[in-house]
């Protein structure tokens, strides 16, 4: 016996048409794998993707999904959960997609703290459109939009996730299946918004022109730049920047959910209880 | 937690119309129970191929690894797997210093 | 018909209408000067167990407004021009996904920023096609309060027909127009909601985007055991991405024709004094106010006009244009742009020798501008 993972996919659609090595498979498997543990059933569950190799994650489960326009995951699974508060509704995204074109819906979706689990791969690179420069591409890189050597900063969106207010955020190396496939169960049970942000290869569009050019040499590149949180901590001040942490970096389980609290809304306008006022704030609603 | 039934007394298995030959499941085994075969009908002209099945110790690290859902790993109540010796982690070391190509091929 | 006397805007007579039509949930954006219908909507909603959510753009109105669309739920957002420049994109992924979705623009001037307290109707071009791509729109315009409310019903019940967004053309003039309005029934509007088409046979056999070459997708309320596919790429029966050069073709094709086969059901004018009239005045929206007291006017001093006014403005009313075209040599159109639609009639008449009346300085059309240039020019 194995874990049939036919049972969640749509095998009429494999193989997925990603390169060979992509760490999008593996990401695919860890999450139904999540899925799964949870007993999340297929029904239940709204699986919404934007544009870039990440968006054709959603065409792969056999789930109810949407392939968005780029950068706007966020913004239509608000809608699909507001409208469905009892469902589970999950965002695949690029590092392009979540933090470039759609860096406010992100942001605003961490700001509510609605309950969508948003999982960004980033590859530091738009891979499907072959090589440009992406927020979180590694200054001096190779990309085909600066062939002359990246020099725009990047950042971090864990920290941005933090700071706007998303009440879970983690972040995972794919080469780490297992651990990835924990944080993703914990951030599809975490009640409020969780960032997951998993680092992957793209040894064809990051790969090739920065000396890792196979999936092996990529993952190690990943490996050299991550460090679990634990680790990250202990490191002097001036290291940080060299790594990236790992493991769960958030997790508060007291901060308002956006569909709990609109349903004080739909009471308040039923006459089932008073307006909201900012003492409402110092406790639960 | 959906099962699929493993071929009988097969410790490790492969979906050859799924195998893109990426090479990562080679890379990942401890054992050196994978490696890549010359195979021209394949897009990079090769393919997945259990080369040493009786020294496959199911970590399932090949099975985590794969991104197109084409090697499975018996489970553990149901075969029983070998141990990790040095002989087999010699073999892997040269299969990966053999651009994941099977040995002497 | 039952009906209602209710005194009351433009703006929050759509949004009454919105949510008696059993629209569950709002996308939306502030922007003068449609954001009423927020306003208005944001308590409406959550008393009957809806959602209304103010998002951090016009895109993100538009895109959650589609989301709850895709899950199931009569969904609207509103905005006004500069609005539909930025959610342009996503009314086409709608297009073409095939999303039931109500959008409400109530006009300002333009272009850019342009004149944002001030009434136009410079949006009526870009409401046939404010996404890039090959697309069939239907747009509506209110030109009474009352339409205000039963456009925006009848749009409800459109996206769902056809399902594709519609679009409902307000202005600041209607929008902010407080007054009477003589209004259907609750009950009456109730009961002739009719819901999009759903297919219930077995998941197996379920093929979305697999209908006749003249119809729209059938496509499910999500979570009830039909999983399937949205996409704004092309797509086969299943719903999912092809490249495949029939199914292309026949999937553009048929977002047309759906639209085209069934104008009968979209299309809606009004006809005043047309009967007897030598003059054809052609206008819509709020225009169409002064158009009317202009002909009264007019009709006082012996010059008999009257009055054609499209309600639905895409599709055009191309054979009755076409008819009109033929009986009355002189035709006037009066439009709040500089001829936005007067192109189309031309198109649909079939000839160039027609005169226009058109401002473009935010200020709404007085009767005596309608009386003069028809003095003027026949």
């Amino acid at each position: 016996m194995a874990f049939n993972y036919d049972a969640y996919l749509r095998t009429n659609k494999m193989p997925t048409l990603w390169c060979w090595g992509c760490g999008d498979g593996v990401i695919l498997k860890a999450f139904i794998r999540a899925m799964d543990k949870l007993g999340i059933d297929k029904d239940d569950m709204c699986l919404v993707s934007g544009i870039g190799c990440s968006g054709r994650f959603s065409s792969y489960v056999d789930t109810n999904t949407i392939h968005t326009t780029h950068g706007r995951t966020v913004a239509y699974a608000t809608g699909v959960k507001l409208a469905n508060p009892d469902k589970t509704v999950v965002c695949v995204a690029g590092d392009g997609d979540a933090l470039a074109i759609g860096g406010n819906h992100t942001i605003h979706g961490c700001r509510r703290n609605i309950d969508i689990t948003l999982i960004v791969i980033n590859n530091f690179i738009y891979g499907l459109t072959n090589s440009q420069t992406s927020p979180t591409t590694p200054r001096g890189f190779w990309t085909v939009s600066q062939k002359a050597g990246n020099i725009d900063p990047t950042f971090d969106g864990c920290e941005l996730a933090m700071a706007a207010g998303a009440s879970f955020v983690a972040r995972e190396n794919v080469s780490e299946p297992r651990k990835m496939e924990k944080v993703l169960v914990a951030a599809l049970k975490h009640k409020g918004f969780s960032y997951v942000e998993i680092l992957s290869n793209c040894h064809i569009n990051l790969g090739r022109k920065n000396k890792m050019g196979n999936a092996m040499a990529n993952l190690d590149w990943i490996d050299s730049i991550t460090l679990p949180k634990k680790k990250y901590d202990a490191l002097p001040e001036e290291e940080k920047g060299n790594y990236l942490a790992t493991g769960i970096l958030k997790q508060d389980e007291e901060a308002e959910e956006y569909c709990a609290m609109y349903e004080e809304i739909k009471k308040v306008h039923q006459g089932k209880r008073a307006k909201i006022t900012p003492d409402d704030f110092n406790k639960k609603l | 937690m959906p099962l699929m039934k493993a071929p009988e007394n097969t410790p490790v298995w492969t979906d050859e119309n799924r195998c893109k030959a990426c090479d990562l499941c080679v890379a990942v085994c401890p054992a050196g129970v994978l490696a890549m075969r010359y195979e021209p009908h394949s897009v990079l002209g090769a393919m997945i191929t259990i080369v040493e099945p009786e020294a496959c110790i199911g970590c399932n690290e090949c099975e985590l690894a794969c991104p197109d859902f084409a090697i499975f790993v018996a489970d553990k109540k149901e075969y029983k797997f070998a141990k990790l010796t040095d002989q087999a982690k010699e073999r892997a070391k040269k299969i990966a210093e053999n651009n994941y190509m099977m040995l002497g091929a | 018909m039952s009906t209602r006397e209710v005194i009351s805007s433009g703006n929050d007579l759509a949004a009454m209408a919105a949510v008696d039509a059993g629209c569950m949930f709002f996308g939306g954006y502030p922007i003068t000067p449609s954001s009423e219908v927020m306003h208005t909507i944001s308590d409406l909603l959550p008393k009957v167990g809806g959602a209304a959510v103010q998002m951090e753009d016009e895109i993100g109105g538009i895109c959650a407004a589609i989301g709850a669309g895709m899950s199931g739920v009569r969904t609207l957002t509103a905005t006004s021009g500069p609005g539909i420049s930025l959610k342009a994109e996503n009314l086409g992924l709608a297009q073409m996904a095939e999303v039931p979705i109500v959008v409400i623009n109530v006009m300002r001037g333009g272009p850019s920023t342009g004149l944002p307290t001030r009434v136009s109707q410079g949006d009526v071009a870009q409401a046939k096609n404010p996404s890039h791509g090959d697309y069939k729109s239907i747009t509506l315009c209110a030109g009474t309060l009352a339409e205000c409310y039963t456009e925006t019903v009848r749009a409800f019940n459109l996206a769902d027909r056809f399902m594709q967004p519609v679009i409902v053309l307000l202005d600041e003039t209607l929008g902010h127009m407080h007054a009477k309005a003589i209004l259907p029934t609750q009950e009456e509007v109730k009961k002739n909601i009719v819901p999009r088409k759903t297919f219930d046979g077995a998941p197996e056999d379920y093929k979305p985007y697999g209908v006749a070459q003249d119809e729209p997708a059938v496509l499910n309320p999500m979570f009830k055991g039909y999983r399937y596919h949205y996409t704004g790429l092309h797509h086969d029966a299943d719903g999912f991405p092809t490249e495949e050069i029939e199914t292309c073709r026949k999937l553009i094709d048929r977002l047309f024709r759906k639209v085209d086969a069934h104008r009968d059901e979209i299309e809606l004018n009004e006809e005043y004094m047309l009967d007897d009239a030598d003059i054809l005045l052609v206008g819509y929206g709020s225009a169409s106010l002064a158009i009317k007291e202009a002909i009264n006017v007019l009709r006082d001093n012996g010059i008999k006009a009257g009055m054609f006014r499209p309600i639905t403005l895409w599709p055009s009313p191309e054979e009755r244009l076409e008819e009109l075209g033929k009986k009355f040599d002189k035709v006037l159109v009066v439009e709040l742009n500089q001829g936005q639609y007067y192109e189309e009639i031309q198109r649909c008449m079939g000839r160039k020798d027609i005169e226009k009346l058109t401002k473009t300085n935010g200020r709404p059309f007085s009767p005596a501008d309608i009386i003069e240039k028809v003095k003027e020019v026949f």
